[in-house]
């Protein structure tokens, strides 16, 4: 069924469906360029021209959300590889060393154990805890394979637990 | 178990929101930079396809094109004017299309004989 506001190359995607989603998209594109808003806002801007376009085209086959979060996700893979081919060549050419991106304000003990975790698994932890999707949604989004995102879900709480007990006992 | 996983999703969601901040761009102003984006692209597009389907257009119509009073076979006069074949032999000639037969003898039948036979 199309929507009233259903958009002209994406028939399955609606504006408002996209705006109800907004602020959840928004934590994850942030996320995913260490939390630098005007490279999430641009992330957020090329993730809405892909829909627009239906370069990205949802076919239905997932929710909308695990559909888009996705798409920020790639989005944002193939910019920082690009990014990161960039910076290697800086730094073959200049000695001095190029800085890595602003550390977010909140530095508290949760943060810094939650950074600490290896990328996949701060990303599981990020898409159930915060974004509101299940293991086997976040998985997909990640591009792994149900299995493989239980494992890193488990071993990602299993870290954190361990991190924040041993933290306590410090204090 | 359920209350201490919940404590845990409530510390990391505070984490995070924490290190998000409060800003968040609206979603009418991203949607509209990104619906502007997509039709510069567009007209881009179009601009470059329209240009190269006339392009293709012209070449096409150049290559057609014949000319209205050009015969549709070849004179012959035409073509031995135009071309001009050599043996490789020619090359031994004094001249040009030398005749090599203008002096040929001439050979008359004879009645006489010969060592028992006419020559």
């Amino acid at each position: 069924m199309r929507d009233s506001d259903a958009l002209e190359n994406n028939p399955h995607v609606s504006r408002s469906a996209l705006e109800a989603i907004h602020g959840q998209v928004y934590g994850w594109a942030l996320s995913r360029c260490d939390f630098d808003h005007a490279t999430a806002e641009d992330l957020m801007q090329q993730a809405y021209v892909e829909l627009l376009s239906g370069s990205a085209r949802f076919d239905n086959k997932s929710t909308l959300k695990t559909f888009v979060f996705a798409v920020v996700q790639n989005l944002a893979r193939s910019r920082f590889r690009r990014v990161s081919s960039r910076l290697r060549l800086v730094k073959q050419y200049a000695e001095e060393s190029v800085t890595d991106a602003v550390e977010p304000a909140a530095n508290d003990e949760v943060w810094r154990a939650v950074r600490a975790l290896p990328a996949r698994q701060r990303d599981i932890i990020e898409l159930v805890f915060c974004r509101e999707l299940t293991v086997e949604q976040a998985a997909a989004v990640m591009g792994v394979a149900t299995g493989t995102g239980r494992v890193h879900y488990d071993r990602a709480k299993k870290a954190l637990r361990s991190r924040l007990q041993d933290w306590a006992e410090e204090t | 178990m359920q209350d201490s996983q919940d404590t845990l999703r409530d510390a990391v969601e505070d984490a995070f929101r924490g290190a998000a901040g409060h800003r968040q761009p609206s979603f009418d102003r991203l949607w509209r930079k990104a619906e502007q984006k997509h039709r510069n692209s567009r007209r881009r597009y179009r601009w470059f396809a329209g240009t190269a389907a006339t392009a293709a257009a012209v070449v096409i119509a150049l290559s057609l094109q014949t000319p209205a009073d050009q015969d549709a076979y070849i004179e012959i006069a035409e073509l031995l004017e135009s071309t001009y074949w050599s043996a490789p032999s020619d090359v031994l000639l004094p001249d040009r299309e030398f005749d090599i037969y203008q002096d040929l003898p001439v050979l008359f039948e004879s009645t006489e004989p010969a060592e028992g036979a006419l020559l």
